[in-house]
């Protein structure tokens, strides 16, 4: 089938207005939240299922890849569609389809913002959990694929702890459920195997949400700390004495100095690292918690420790750790955020290597994370007008990540691998472990036509592609 | 390859001590916990390593047989029944606790190793295992993993996949992969969730690594004792919806307290219609408070007495009531059916009365004995074997019991599994399009449907990768 023909079957499929192909229309589905861009071909925008698997069955005729799309949001490049094809926006089914506070489920179409979910329970006394930084434009449908966390996943979990079950549409166009509206169902977990498959395995159109209780009482502490080391023997510490906070946040003194140029909240530029620790749940075991939290911070020689006294005080000093991506613009033109995991106990060791690391390439890296899950975010600055600077930034981060593997974690927490991440995949996993995920990929999608060039370092390897301007055109790294 | 051919190469691997043929020898393996069908393993080898397995799996590959692998035998659906015959792999001298890291809070095991010695070998560091089936003083981790199992205190804390970390796997091929990681939530396809509760019919696990909990300072146990299951059931969801989870809230039903305080004398009243087990656990100070909204909240149902168990003595007590409640229905009837069935924990009430009317219609006497608090039924069917066409109606009422589940928008599992007790009920909760699916799964790793073949999937007209599809005559005893 050629180019016009497809065009012409997606139009009758989806309706006119919602199948983009000129230029100037396609080119804000070119990249997602990673540096790298590739111009779509043709964007179609589907109203439902049906017309889903209408036009997954139109691109398996025409033979073309299929890319699914949230919000656009991703880290990894997941969304970018590399070898061209169908990009498939699921931005117009964002209906909440049913809320069963009973229950506690929400069941949801894939375009949904995830803060939405949260606002149309609130009133009910309930959230929806999974609560990345992005979460005031993300789509759950981007959440399953990447399988997102956030600042509370120590203590509720990533979002596959929080899909029950997904309708989701196959290479063929079949539609199928995984999972379903009851927790652990019978059967092979497909649920989860889906969850976190980044667009590889289908399209998932509709998603059965777990709902969660909103906790009674919430208190929230900031430390100070003079020496890295003693906020991340502190995060050792915390956990280790059977306290799981909600959230167990840390930021070094490079973010505390963006902070304070970009937006001040107030944190003392000279700190060498501030902790943010949040405790929900049952009012007297908050408050006991607080009490536990404060007396490991002083033993670790905190400088001081400041404690919400309401909740107009808890936001201030929350503001500072949500607005930390954004005030690093106040330091470099550009940033490469990186996504890495060490068990927690590695903590203080990982610290001090990413620290060596930043010495050796001369590369400032501002580490602003989600400290009690072991989850680092490295933000590598740089300016990339200096020749050269791009690769060295590259080689830096690749050095973290084998690093964080070496230390017994992994090379994502949240962000996914993508395309950034796949010619590392092979640090993690053996080549048998590989060969059985793709095994798993072949079962659902024989013809590799959903989301290629993802996730797995075949066909292509990164550096293949960067080698391949005829598919990546130059300048993908920006 | 021959019979004789075979046995000689499985004793070269194994070591010939550890390869049983004689029918005095294999007959202690036709059964698990499923007590109404066996089957007789043609081979059973008892490996000591990863290698061994992995060279058994070439063997029976090459020869083409079928591969059962079973660990202490108590699951409850007929999972390690060797329907099919062929070689059963019994991996109970696997059962070392490989590794601690109390810093990391895991533990690497062998897939013979007893729940409990888990909790065991790690209660000195403060930490525990939390899967706590019933039979968790004998089933293996191994087993646990195949049919992801549950337990009283998977209510606050999930079930047997929500704490296995990575798995050591060797496939049909003999190739040994692992799936997971030791830290949580890998990139990559969740494997090590397909492989938890996949019953034996993906590969055989020859390590695990299993994540530990750190113990609640404190824990506090009330007994409820209600006049009607009615009474209880709301209270159940009413202690939910106000927005407590208990660490485990259990119910028992007059039918089952009255036999157990018989043979237990745990101090359950002996005509109460039902009683809950509620327990909870945090710090100290965060447990009165709570125990005195759940008290309020079974005030309301006009309760017959509410006793807080006041030292662990007691507390124990009251738990073993629970614990070997189902061994003391052998006081009821000659044999029982345990069933397990799910449903949304609103709808408990109208399931119970259910539950109660399937046993008025057939003429059958019904007990529960169930994790009320997240909607786990077990409703045990008691019977006597000897009485003619008897198993034909207990499995009738079976079958209505779980329709009902189902059309309460439930499952037909809570955390017994499916194997072949279930595999034809697949079909009333996915599709034609959803089991092919699994299917293709279940192909892309036992490409020849050796590994435990018949069970959890559905046999019969629809594509299938069993060896032979049909249960053997008189299996159902």
């Amino acid at each position: 089938m050629d180019r016009a023909s497809l065009f012409g079957e997606l139009r009758v499929i989806v309706g006119d207005q919602y199948v983009l192909v000129e230029k100037e229309d396609v080119i804000v589905y070119e990249q997602d939240g990673s540096i790298m861009q590739v111009l779509p071909e043709v964007v179609v925008l589907p109203g439902s299922t049906e017309q889903v698997a209408g036009v997954v069955r139109a691109a398996r005729r025409a033979n073309v890849p299929i890319v699914p799309r949230g919000s656009g949001t991703g880290l990894a490049g997941g969304a970018v569609p590399a070898e061209g094809g169908v990009v498939i926006s699921l931005a117009r089914m964002n209906r909440i389809l049913e809320l069963d506070l009973r229950d506690r489920i929400a069941v949801v179409e894939p375009g949904v913002i995830n803060q939405d979910v949260t606002k149309a329970v609130a009133a009910g006394g309930f959230f929806f959990a999974p609560d990345p930084s992005s979460q005031a434009a993300c789509s759950i449908g981007g959440n399953i694929a990447n399988n997102s966390g956030g600042p509370h996943t120590l203590a509720y979990g990533v979002t596959t702890n929080h899909v029950l079950g997904v309708e989701v549409v196959l290479d063929d166009g079949r539609v199928v459920w995984l999972g379903g509206r009851a927790p652990d169902p019978p059967g092979y977990d497909l649920c989860g195997a889906f969850v976190g498959s980044e667009g590889t395995v289908g399209i998932v159109t509709k998603a059965v949400l777990r709902l969660m209780r909103s906790r009674e009482s919430v208190r929230t502490l900031l430390a100070i700390f003079d020496r890295m080391d003693a906020a991340t023997q502190t995060v050792v510490d915390i956990t280790g004495a059977g306290i799981v906070p909600a959230a167990l946040e840390m930021m070094d003194r490079l973010t505390i100095e963006a902070v304070e140029t970009g937006a001040p909240v107030g944190y003392p530029r000279d700190a060498d690292a501030v902790l943010l620790v949040e405790l929900e749940g049952v009012r007297e075991s908050t408050e006991r918690g607080a009490r536990v939290v404060q007396e490991i911070c002083t033993r670790r020689g905190a400088r001081g420790v400041r404690v919400a006294q309401d909740d107009a005080e808890r936001l201030r000093l929350w503001k500072g750790r949500k607005g930390a991506f954004g005030a690093l613009g106040a330091l470099a033109p550009n940033y490469y955020v990186q996504d890495g995991v060490v068990p927690r106990s590695r903590l203080p060791e990982i610290m001090r290597q990413i620290a060596d690391i930043s010495a050796r390439y001369h590369l400032r890296i501002a580490n602003v994370f989600h400290a009690g899950d072991g989850n680092l975010h490295p933000n590598i600055l740089f300016d990339i007008r200096i020749p050269g600077e791009l690769d060295k930034v590259i080689a830096a981060g690749e050095d973290i990540l084998r690093a964080c593997v070496a230390a017994g974690g992994s090379i994502t927490g949240e962000h996914g691998i993508g395309l950034e991440k796949k010619a590392y995949i092979g640090l993690l996993f053996s080549d048998a472990d590989l060969d059985a995920m793709a095994k798993v990929r072949k079962v659902f999608d024989p013809d590799g036509r959903f989301n290629p060039a993802k996730m797995f370092p075949t066909p292509i390897t990164c550096a293949e592609m960067r080698r391949a301007p005829a598919k990546i055109p130059a300048g993908l790294w920006i | 390859m021959t019979r004789a051919a075979l046995v000689s190469r499985l004793q070269r691997i194994v070591g010939p001590a550890y390869v049983l043929t004689r029918p005095e020898d294999v007959v202690v393996y036709e059964q698990d916990a499923f007590l109404v069908a066996r089957a007789l393993p043609d081979i059973v080898v008892l490996p000591g390593s990863t290698a061994e397995v992995a060279g058994v799996l070439r063997l029976v590959h090459e020869a083409g047989v079928p591969l059962v692998a079973r660990g202490a035998g108590t699951g409850l659906n007929g999972g390690s029944i060797p329907i099919a015959g062929g070689v059963m792999l019994v991996l109970t001298r696997m059962n070392r606790i490989v590794e601690l890291d109390p810093r990391n809070r895991l533990a690497v095991v062998e897939p013979g190793a007893i729940n409990v010695d888990v909790t065991a070998a790690a209660a000195q560091h403060g930490l525990f295992y939390a899967p706590d089936p019933g039979s968790q003083t004998v089933s293996t981790i191994g087993g646990n993993v195949g049919n992801n199992a549950g337990g009283p205190h998977c209510l606050s804390y999930g079930v047997t996949g929500n704490h296995v970390l990575a798995m050591e796997v060797v496939l049909a091929s003999g190739d040994v992969t692992w799936v997971g990681s030791r830290s949580a939530d890998l990139p990559g396809y969740d494997l090590c969730g397909v492989v938890v509760g996949s019953e034996g019919t993906l590969g055989v696990v020859t390590a695990i690594v299993v994540r530990l909990l750190r113990k609640s300072e404190a824990v506090r146990t009330l007994l409820a004792a209600f006049e009607t299951i009615d009474d209880a059931s709301h209270t159940v969801s009413e202690v939910i919806a106000a927005g407590i989870v208990p660490a485990a809230m259990e119910m028992m039903d007059g039918v089952v307290m009255a036999a157990v305080e018989a043979a237990i004398h745990a101090g359950y009243p002996q005509d109460a219609g039902a009683a809950l087990l509620i327990e909870v656990e945090g710090h100290p100070e965060s447990l009165p408070r709570q125990m005195k909204r759940i008290e309020e909240i079974c005030r309301a149902h006009a309760p017959r007495m509410l006793r807080t168990a006041a030292s662990e003595q007691e507390r124990l007590l009251l738990w073993k009531g629970r614990k070997e409640g189902a061994g003391a229905l052998g006081r009821l009837a000659p044999s029982y059916y345990l069933h397990d069935g799910v449903v949304p924990r609103a709808k408990l009430p109208d399931v119970m009365r259910k539950v109660v009317d399937v046993g008025k219609a057939y003429g059958l006497s019904i007990g529960n004995l169930f994790h009320a608090g997240d909607g786990n039924l077990h409703p045990i069917i008691l019977f006597n074997p000897r009485e003619p066409g008897i198993m034909d109606k207990v499995v009738r009422a079976g079958e209505e019991i779980l329709r009902a589940c189902v059309e309460a928008g439930g499952t037909i599992t809570g955390e017994h599994g499916v194997g072949i007790e279930k595999r034809e009920y697949m079909r009333w909760m996915f599709s034609d399009a959803d089991l092919m699916a699994m299917q293709r799964v279940k192909r892309s790793f036992d490409p020849d449907g050796i590994m435990n073949p018949g069970k959890l999937l559905p046999v019969g007209e629809r594509p299938d990768v069993t060896v032979r599809p049909a249960m053997a005559a008189g299996m159902w005893t």
